[in-house]
């Protein structure tokens, strides 16, 4: 009976601590893109995109490198390996509604290369380029779901 | 047949009421076959017992006793229904959890936990007046761009990096 009433002690514990956070995780895609003069292809996943990124820039190919989709709790950084010794490190800092406020940094051999803050609307993307990648560069597209 | 009808009608009642010997009920029933007194005061018993039966069946037929019974049993119920503290009490007692005092430090858990996580539940939420998206943003190395389309819902920042070997801008 002992252990009984201890359990239920700890999973009361769980549930408590549990709701709070699961509602405080906001869900952020990432896309990692390659952009570059080398071919005039689009791929076929950044359709969405397609017309912004023609219509803001002057390359030729996108190619997605990567498509994640990040949990991120308050104040917890999510590093995510962008190429070579570049990383990018984002951090939740603020939620309001359905708005929430990133701290995005590109780091490049552990020195912040680009710091910045942003605020994740919905429906609105953040385009983060410029980090040299191959024979283009890397363009990071930022979206928030709700 | 006076001396005989007396003695015999002081048994017709226990005689009526089926109380007489073998006996006794040969007697009363020799006697009976030849005394018409004797045969009207039994039919008058009988007549009598009808009279007080019938009433008090036709009493019983009106009367919905099931109605009654549910009435009665709805009252005892309500007499006998305890209140809500008295419910809550009995059900701690039967309670093993509560017999064994573990909601003592249950409930010293929820408080801690209610303390602990109020602060973060009601804290205050930035408010953002400004539409602008990017808040801030610098570079140490290099210079940056950015770039904020009201239509296209799209927002730029460009870092224009330098070539890969080459060191940094001072």
């Amino acid at each position: 009976m002992k252990k009984a009433a201890l359990s239920f002690i700890l999973v009361l514990i769980l549930i408590l601590f549990y709701t709070p956070m699961s509602l405080a995780q906001v869900q952020t895609r990432l896309r990692v893109i390659q952009a570059s003069n080398v071919g005039s292809s689009i791929d076929p996943s950044l359709k969405d995109l397609h017309g912004q990124l023609g219509s803001l820039f002057s390359f030729t190919s996108y190619r997605l490198l990567r498509d994640e989709f990040l949990s991120l709790s308050p104040n917890r950084p999510a590093q995510i390996p962008v190429h070579k010794e570049r990383a990018l490190e984002i951090t939740l800092i603020g939620q309001h509604r359905e708005i929430s406020e990133l701290r995005v940094k590109i780091k490049r051999e552990g020195m912040d290369i680009l710091n910045t803050q942003v605020r994740l609307y919905p429906g609105r993307t953040v385009l983060i380029g410029g980090p040299k990648h191959g024979e283009g560069v890397v363009i990071l597209a930022l979206s928030a779901r709700f | 047949m006076k001396d005989s009808c007396s003695s015999v009608s002081k048994l017709l009642e226990k005689y009526f009421d089926h109380e007489v010997t073998e006996k006794e009920r040969s007697l009363v029933e020799d006697h009976i076959l030849d005394c018409e007194t004797c045969q009207d005061g039994l039919s008058l018993m009988g007549r009598l017992r009808e009279a007080i039966k019938n009433p008090i069946r036709e009493a019983e037929e009106e009367e919905s006793f099931p109605w009654v019974w549910e009435k009665i049993e709805r009252g005892i119920r309500l007499q006998e229904k305890p209140n809500y503290w008295e419910s809550f009490r009995s059900w701690v007692s039967i309670s093993p959890l509560f017999k064994k005092k573990v909601w003592v430090p249950a409930m010293a858990a929820i408080a801690i936990l209610i303390l602990v996580t109020a602060p973060l539940l009601f804290k205050k939420t930035t408010s953002y007046s400004s539409p602008s998206v990017v808040e801030y943003v610098e570079s140490q190395t290099y210079n940056v761009m950015v770039y904020e389309s009201e239509k296209g819902k799209v927002t730029v920042i460009w870092l224009f990096e330098g070539p890969e070997k080459e060191s940094p801008p001072s």
